[in-house]
């Protein structure tokens, strides 16, 4: 846009690398960068678009994350070292949910922008997507399966609340275009930080089997109130009593009461019993993440 | 049961809330007081009662319904009081007054109805059949596959199946058990309780049987848990329904009607001077005493038949468990569920599915079972349809059918059948019993080719889908998925999702030839419904003649006729329409072709596998080569003229939507494009727009306009054919530019970088082309949609009435979620399901786009339906695919003049003026509301109707190629 969030970055001192997807805001954004000595670098492209699903030649604004951090001369470095990038970015309202799972994706395979590494994102999201993201086990209708996957990734940070009251709009009824929401207070725009776990990936879960997780978690929460047990039988598991003993879950558990770590553990017990290896099981998985990645 | 007292109680308490007893509660009433024989006092105080709330006796008799004895119980208890009490005479027979049908209905001309080729005795004997499958409710039939000898593994399998089905039985008899037990202790109404009586309806093992068939059916890729949940439910509905029709002893009246009623088509009875209708509504009147045929409205609600397949599935899932060593003996034997519940996730909602286990689906595959169990309804019919008498009553003889289809829910259209004046309905019940009471036999031969074939390796070349053992094998990389690459993964989901479709694909068409196997010595009939829009349709869903060219070529009139002059001509110029070939020849010239190739049709018809197939290298394989042999069959016959054929011969409409178009503007241009012109030659409507595209791009690029020069050389009648042919089914420009960038990018030379460009470029031409030709054509397609969005903005539905009087609404609502879940408060579904029905919101962008394609289909039904009846009245054979006519090759030239004849009548009609004027009152009537501005801008719509062309329509009556 007009550049309001790239002038308080580069008044911070730091280097920026901005991205544009409107053609009408980068000769303004050009000269700026033109005026500065190499703090600032305008590229134009979409960060909601990056690295597209459909196959084919890709045309800016969209781009390939590769290319981008080629461009920007950023190298990957290991999971485990510190962070290598940080991004600033407001989340398109309308396409809110539909990114944190995009991103989320990308996360456990580390593909896309977290090839290089435990990117930390500072991003401004709604509120309502804010309280799902930090729900705590048991909050009816926030605790989703988009919390865990999100708390078992990453660690959550509020940096700033903002009403809704302080944007102007031009909308004829005055009105700001957000969503509706029925259920979850939706009051702010939240900035909130999201670093990458260092330790994601230092048990059993792996990039290459992170599908799975995700896939289990999911089937769990499609339900919330369903017990934990149900959905472990009626995946034709051998013995899920004796599981859920030890790993201490209560036997008449609701999926929507375990902790974020009790599914980690959950996974990592799975993994390595006869469910996961079940052909049947593999397909499924396999078909869950046809959409997203391939 | 003649409990007075409890009765009276109820009188009260509805008095108490102020409401008002119908004409039923007074039946009920008296009927009671019959049965128990009570004074005179009690009668003659509840009579009077009655003529206070404004009834009369007689409406007892003429309105109310009655089942087993009840009428008699009623006329009784009236009889106490009124001993000379007389019922009232039957109503008068109405004939229908439409003004395209004057000559008709008349009594003066009517000519006897035409006979089958069977006795009394015959017929009864085949209702007997028919009436034994449906009361069973399912039939099982030997699939045609089970010509194939049988392994030892397959024997193996199938021990272990059996075994394991017999469990299964005894695991859901019990949980059925006892989940009624649980429900019984239940003490509040809650959701799960309000099911409790529909576990009570039929006995325990019908409700096992109903689940172990949906587990036999199962595909390995599953099902949503929606279409599961619709089918266990209305399978209970239908059974529950038979029940009920044995009950009330309908049935049995039905037998009895239906005997006299034979008589009508019999060979071997007196003539009658009546259509099938009528004979039956007379039967009816005369039969008098006894139950009603209809039963007493007793439809479930669609929440109902999902919340009672939810829970049958339910315990399918917890109850049906099979050992995990079962295939291999080495892992611990312990039960496991053979059914998982799982979602998948659609973007951004999810559907619950229901998949067998693999394990399950070995054993299945590897028993290589050959019995299908199909509803009785999915099989033809072994004897003449019940014919339609009102929109409750005909088709089969038990299966519940409705006149109309109906799209998820929708109600609308049933309750303006109901109100339409019966009489109205009488043309579109008689055209129906036309095409469903045609008789049908198998093409042995053909058949026997095309299962030999299937039963090989099928032949994806020929339209018969191979088996799945053929499908591609996902790459035998390591076993380990998690290590596959991208590549690795998407080559394995190609691999599942072909096999996916080759398993429905096989599945479709073993269902289709087992089914046409079992009726192959048989004689059989397809009772019709129809859909909103009044276009026609087999009800047996899978094996009917608008099935693909596999199902058409081994379908045959049951009745022969000779060839007669002309019909070796019509048979030979058939089968060079159904190659493809010579379509821009006049009708002689392809008569000569066919005469030039004898020998290559010989050879087809002699050696069809062996030979130089010939028949194989045309547009409808299977049915030119059916047709080979008939020819064959008749060309070496000693007179070709005497010559008895059983063989449909096709006459299609071309372009039939535009046609209607042409005529309804009297487009002169148009109307020559689309053959409503008499012509040597047929003529091209797509050619002709390509034509008139080429010209204006000419002009544009003399003018230098640069995409005007890329395109030249490009367009061709191909490019614009989709776009043309779709445009009256109400293609936007938006769908007609991707159309058109298909096309090009077909086209190796186009230059990519222009694609955009030339496509909306071509679109906007494509358009311009239809207007000038059609120019009358596009306005009144432009007031139709106009119209529509006006009526549907208003909050209202567009409906209209066909010229044949048949009442249409169309049925697009906002959709609003189908609520299943289990475990959902009852009383939140009851509110969804009341706000649904009752106060659904039209779709405004579908009602006024869906408009103008649905207007022209209610116009093509209507004409078909009046080809039908005046073909009838002329003794023809007569079937139609929606705009495509069959009849017998000795009488094609009789059904092209009818169909000519009436397709004139028709749009003599003023179709549009009607429409209007009825659109008017409906919608724009004063006094309806305020006049709100709304309604001044609709009646200045609505009034303001296109002016049409000066194209001669009396000109049809000549046309060789209008349907040809």
């Amino acid at each position: 846009g007009p550049g309001i969030l790239t002038r308080t970055l580069l008044n911070a001192g730091v280097r920026v690398v901005a991205l544009e997807n409107n053609s009408a805001f980068l000769p303004n954004l050009q000269s700026l960068e033109n005026s500065l000595d190499g703090q600032l670098k305008v590229i134009y492209g979409d960060f909601f678009r990056l690295d597209p699903l459909v196959s084919g030649t890709v045309k800016p604004p969209a781009m390939c994350s590769d290319k981008l951090f080629e461009t920007m001369g950023v190298a990957a470095v290991p999971w485990r070292a510190d962070v290598p990038l940080k991004v600033f970015g407001i989340l398109p309202q309308r396409k809110e949910r539909v990114t944190l799972w995009r991103l989320l994706f990308a996360l456990y395979e580390c593909s896309s922008i977290y090839r290089c590494g435990r990117v930390e994102l500072n991003i401004f999201i709604s509120e309502k997507e804010y309280k799902v993201l930090t729900a705590k086990p048991g909050e009816a209708r926030a605790y989703q399966a988009l919390t865990v996957l999100w708390q078992v990734g990453c660690e959550i940070q509020l940096l700033h609340m903002e009403p809704w009251s302080s944007f102007v709009t031009n909308l004829k009824n005055g009105g700001l275009a957000i969503p509706k929401t029925r259920w979850l207070p939706n009051d702010h725009l939240c900035l909130v930080r999201l670093t990458p776990q260092q330790n994601l990936f230092t048990g059993a879960l792996k990039p290459t089997n992170s599908a799975t997780f995700i896939f289990m978690v999911k089937q769990c929460l499609v339900k919330p109130k369903s017990k934990l047990t149900d959905r472990l039988n009626s995946w034709s598991l051998d013995n899920g009593g004796k599981l859920l003993r030890a790993l201490e879950i209560p036997k008449n558990a609701q999926t929507r009461n375990l902790y974020p770590e009790d599914y980690r553990r959950l996974f990592e017990v799975l993994q390595n019993s006869s469910v996961f290896t079940e052909t049947w099981f593999h397909d499924e998985v396999l078909e869950s993440i046809r959409n997203i990645n391939l | 049961q003649g409990h007075l007292q409890r009765i009276n109680r109820l009188f009260s308490m509805l008095e108490s809330v102020g409401l008002r007893p119908s004409l039923d509660s007074y039946s009920a009433a008296l009927e009671c007081m019959g049965r128990n024989q009570s004074s005179p006092k009690v009668i003659q105080r509840c009579v009077q009662q009655l003529k206070k709330d404004g009834f009369h006796v007689d409406e007892l008799f003429q309105q109310c319904l009655f089942e087993e004895d009840e009428k008699e119980k009623v006329l009784s208890a009236i009889r106490i009081v009124q001993p000379n009490y007389q019922l009232p005479p039957p109503p008068k027979p109405q004939t229908c007054k439409a003004s395209l049908l004057p000559d008709f209905y008349s009594k003066e001309k009517t000519v006897s109805y035409p006979k089958l080729d069977f006795s009394v005795q015959e017929l009864q004997e085949r209702f007997q059949q028919q009436l034994e499958m449906e009361l069973d409710n399912t039939v099982t039939i030997e699939s045609v596959e089970s010509a194939k000898p049988l392994t030892p593994q397959a024997i193996k399998a199938r021990k272990v199946l059996a075994t394991l089905r017999s469990q299964w039985h005894d695991s859901i008899l019990q949980a059925l058990q006892k989940s009624k037990r649980s429900m019984s202790r239940l003490k509040t109404a809650s959701g799960y309780n309000m099911l409790y009586p529909y576990l009570y309806l039929l006995p325990d093992e019908e409700y096992v049987g109903i689940m172990l068939q949906i587990l036999n059916t199962l595909s390995p890729q599953g099902e949503s848990l929606a279409v599961l949940a619709r089918e266990l439910g209305s399978k209970v509905y239908n059974r529950y329904i038979t029940q009920r029709k044995l009950r009330s002893r309908q049935l049995e009246k039905v037998q009895e009607i239906y005997e006299d009623y034979i008589h009508l088509l019999a060979k071997d009875s007196q003539p009658d001077e009546y259509l099938p209708r009528e004979y039956w509504e007379k039967l009816v009147a005369e039969a008098g005493f006894g139950p009603s045929l209809n039963l007493k409205d007793c439809s479930w609600p669609y929440m109902l038949l999902m919340r009672l397949g939810m829970h049958m599935l339910e315990l399918l899932v917890k109850a049906v468990k099979v050992p995990r060593n079962i295939l291999n003996p080495r892992l611990e034997p312990k039960l496991i569920p053979v059914l998982y519940h799982i979602y998948s996730f659609r973007s951004s909602w999810q559907v619950g599915l229901i998949k067998p286990h693999p394990i399950f689906s070995q054993i299945v595959s590897d028993a290589a079972e050959t019995l299908l169990t199909f509803n009785s309804s999915a099989i033809p019919m072994l004897c003449p349809p019940v014919p339609w008498t009102s929109p409750h009553f005909g088709a089969f003889v038990l299966n519940d059918t409705k006149l109309m289809r109906f799209v998820d829910g929708a109600v609308q259209h049933q309750m303006l059948l109901e109100q339409c004046p019966l009489v109205n309905l009488h043309p579109v019940l008689d055209a129906l019993n036309q095409l469903g009471n045609c008789a049908w036999k198998i093409n042995q031969p053909v058949l026997d080719i095309i299962i030999s074939i299937f039963n090989d390796k099928g032949n994806e070349k020929l339209d018969i889908p191979p088996p799945i053992s053929e499908a591609p094998r996902p790459p035998a990389a390591s076993s380990n998925s998690s290590t596959w690459n991208k590549s690795q993964k998407h080559k394995f989901l190609l691999c599942k999702k072909k096999a996916a479709e080759m398993h429905s694909l096989r599945m479709d068409a073993l269902y289709k030839l087992s089914i046409a196997n079992y009726v192959r010595d048989k004689v059989f009939w397809f009772p019709h419904n129809m859909d909103f829009r009044g276009r026609t349709y087999p009800c047996p869903p899978y094996f009917n003649h608008l099935g693909n060219d596999v199902t058409r070529a081994i379908l045959l009139f049951a009745e022969g006729k000779p060839l007669g002059p002309n019909g070796l001509d019509w048979l030979k110029i058939h089968l060079i329409n159904l190659t493809g070939l010579k379509k821009k020849n006049a009708l002689q010239e392809r008569l000569e072709y066919a005469n030039e190739i004898m020998e290559e049709i010989l050879d087809s018809a002699d050696h069809p596998l062996t030979g130089r197939k010939w028949w194989m290298n045309t547009d409808e394989p299977w049915q030119a080569l059916a047709c080979c042999m008939e020819i064959a069959r008749a060309s070496r016959s000693p007179d070709p003229a005497a010559y008895v054929s059983h063989f449909p011969v096709h006459q299609d409409g071309s372009c039939n939507g535009l046609q209607h178009y042409a005529a309804l503007g009297r487009d002169l241009i148009g109307a020559i494009s689309v053959n409503l012109m008499p012509c040597s030659v047929p003529q091209d409507v797509y050619s002709a727009v390509a034509q008139q595209v080429e010209e204006f791009r000419k002009k544009d690029a003399e003018q230098g306009v640069k995409i005007a020069r890329v395109l030249q050389g490009f367009i061709s009648r191909k490019v614009v054919k989709q776009t043309v042919m779709t445009v009256v089914y109400g293609v936007t420009r938006y769908g007609g530019r991707l159309q058109m960038e298909k096309r090009l990018k077909e086209t190796e030379e186009f230059p990519e970088e222009y694609l955009w460009e030339a496509s909306h470029y071509l679109v906007k031409q494509v358009f311009n082309g239809i207007k000038e030709m059609f120019s009358a054509t596009r306005d009144i397609q432009t007031w139709l949609t106009e119209s529509a969005k006006l009526i549907a903005q208003s909050g209202q539905t567009v409906e209209w009435v066909t010229p044949l009087g048949l009442p249409i609404v169309q049925p697009y609502y906002r959709s609003r979620s189908t609520v299943a879940g289990r475990g959902q408060p009852a009383r939140q579904q009851a509110k969804a399901q009341q706000a649904g029905i009752a106060c659904r919101k039209p779709d405004t962008v579908k009602q006024k786009n869906a408009f103008p394609p649905n207007f022209i289909h209610s116009l093509d039904s209507t004409h078909m339906m009046l080809t039908a009846l005046h073909c009838l009245r002329q003794g023809l054979t007569f079937v139609s695919v929606h705009d495509c006519y069959w009849t017998h090759a000795l009488t094609v030239d009789v059904m092209n003049q009818i169909c000519r004849q009436q397709f004139v009548a028709l749009h003599s009609e003023k179709i549009l003026q009607d429409l209007s004027e009825f659109m008017l009152e409906k919608y724009c009537s004063p006094g309806r509301e305020t006049r709100a501005l709304w309604q001044k801008k609709l009646m200045e719509q609505l009034s303001n109707v296109p002016r049409t062309g000066e194209f001669n329509l009396k000109k049809v009556m000549d046309s060789t190629y209008f349907f040809s």
